[in-house]
């Protein structure tokens, strides 16, 4: 390895690979101001009333999708929750998108976007992108399950398939 | 563990020790704060500028010029008068890039949103000239909800491959190696990350190396510069 070479190793600018829609390096998790839970504005859209939601939901299972509108795994991380979801009654469900809301993805693009997708849960923005930081989260699709004390038994970037989803939730009733 | 990938950890995971005893580089504290070229103090960071491949606190952005293929005509990084943030990509990227596009998308919103759209310019740089065509970038920018209309945002592309070479990777610092996966019927990239703010009067206030950068951060930042 030559100095150049270790130099961008060293500092951060090294080579990265993958073949998922999965960043390598978290989101700055360590945050004193991004603890869970956190209050996140909701719209109105299928499944989902406008205005504030607690993330994840106190006193419930909760199953917290972060998505975003460009990333075309989290339309079947979308597909599966919706798959999910019937079984299990006393969880709840939240999907957020870190995208900031303006004139090329307005409120009414992202609802109709939520709706072509058949989501019809909780549907939560997060500008600033600080539920991801909370969470950790270094990629998207990023699922977190969290127990109805609110810790999170567990978070992962990238698909989670029906029957991980299942077996995790069963693990919690 | 062989070198590289011991490298590699240090990196990732930001051991200021070992990083620092090896790059054998470690900076004064609060000396460069006095710089007259930055608004912005020095990031901590167990390193000197100089001693990156990146341009970093404190350089002067690359005099480089490069064609705008959506917009036309080129640009000169150092030529811009508004502060401006610059990342590097290419537009079949299925990991990191969307995220620093992304990332860059959201400040270019925040800047549309809270009346600032004309104080920034955005330059994101493709690394991949052969697919990454004027029509291409047009469909990656409606993809990724990107404002590509707006005079703030310009989608700048290397000549050739060898051109990008020389920009991207030499000039920027911003390794990248084709690869070929085998599930994949298409060449990728092995690729490092990088978006730098760079002031108006063309010197850089600060390079993000994070493949998901911290965007209130950014937002922050650039806040301070446009202001200065």
């Amino acid at each position: 390895m030559n100095r150049r070479r270790f130099l961008a190793a060293a500092s951060g600018v090294g080579l990265t690979a993958g073949s998922a829609y999965v960043a390598t390096e978290g989101l700055p998790g360590t945050d004193a101001d991004a603890a869970l839970p956190r209050r996140v504005e909701t719209l109105d859209a299928p499944g989902s009333t406008g205005g504030e939601a607690t993330v994840p939901t106190p006193d419930a299972v909760t199953v917290v999708d972060l998505f975003a509108t460009w990333c075309a795994p989290c339309d079947d991380q979308l597909a599966i929750i919706d798959r999910v979801r019937g079984e299990y009654d006393d969880v709840s469900f939240v999907s957020v998108t870190n995208e900031r809301l303006g004139d090329t993805l307005t409120r009414e693009d992202l609802v109709a976007w939520w709706r072509e997708h058949g989501g019809a849960w909780t549907l939560g923005v997060d500008p600033g992108s600080d539920l991801l930081a909370a969470f950790g989260a270094n990629g998207l699709p990023y699922v977190a399950i969290v127990d109805a004390d609110g810790t999170v038994a567990h978070g992962q970037s990238g698909l989670m398939d029906a029957d991980e989803l299942r077996a995790r939730l069963d693990a919690l009733a | 563990m062989d070198r590289r990938t011991f490298l590699s950890t240090v990196g990732a995971t930001g051991a200021v020790g070992a990083t620092t005893g090896l790059a054998g580089c470690l900076s004064s504290i609060g000396l460069g704060d006095a710089n007259p070229d930055v608004v912005l103090g020095e990031p901590d960071r167990p390193f000197d500028s100089e001693d990156v491949p990146y341009p970093a606190w404190g350089e002067r952005v690359p005099a480089v010029e490069l064609p705008a293929p959506v917009d036309g005509g080129t640009v000169a990084f150092r030529d811009a008068d508004v502060p401006t943030l610059a990342t590097f990509f290419y537009s079949h990227c299925n990991t990191i890039c969307p995220v620093l596009i992304s990332t860059l998308r959201n400040v270019q919103t925040h800047a549309a949103n809270e009346g600032y759209p004309d104080d920034v310019a955005f330059y994101p740089v493709t690394f991949d000239p052969e697919r990454d065509t004027a029509g291409r970038l047009d469909e990656y920018a409606e993809q990724m909800n990107v404002d590509a209309d707006a005079a703030n945002w310009t989608f700048l592309r290397p000549a050739s491959t060898a051109r990008a070479k020389a920009v991207v990777d030499e000039q920027f610092g911003v390794a990248f190696e084709r690869t070929h996966p085998e599930d994949m019927d298409m060449y990728m990239f092995n690729h490092g990350s990088l978006t730098v703010l760079v002031n108006r009067d063309g010197y850089v206030e600060r390079a993000y190396t994070s493949t998901s950068p911290d965007e209130e951060r950014i937002i922050e930042d650039l806040r301070e510069v446009r202001e200065a």
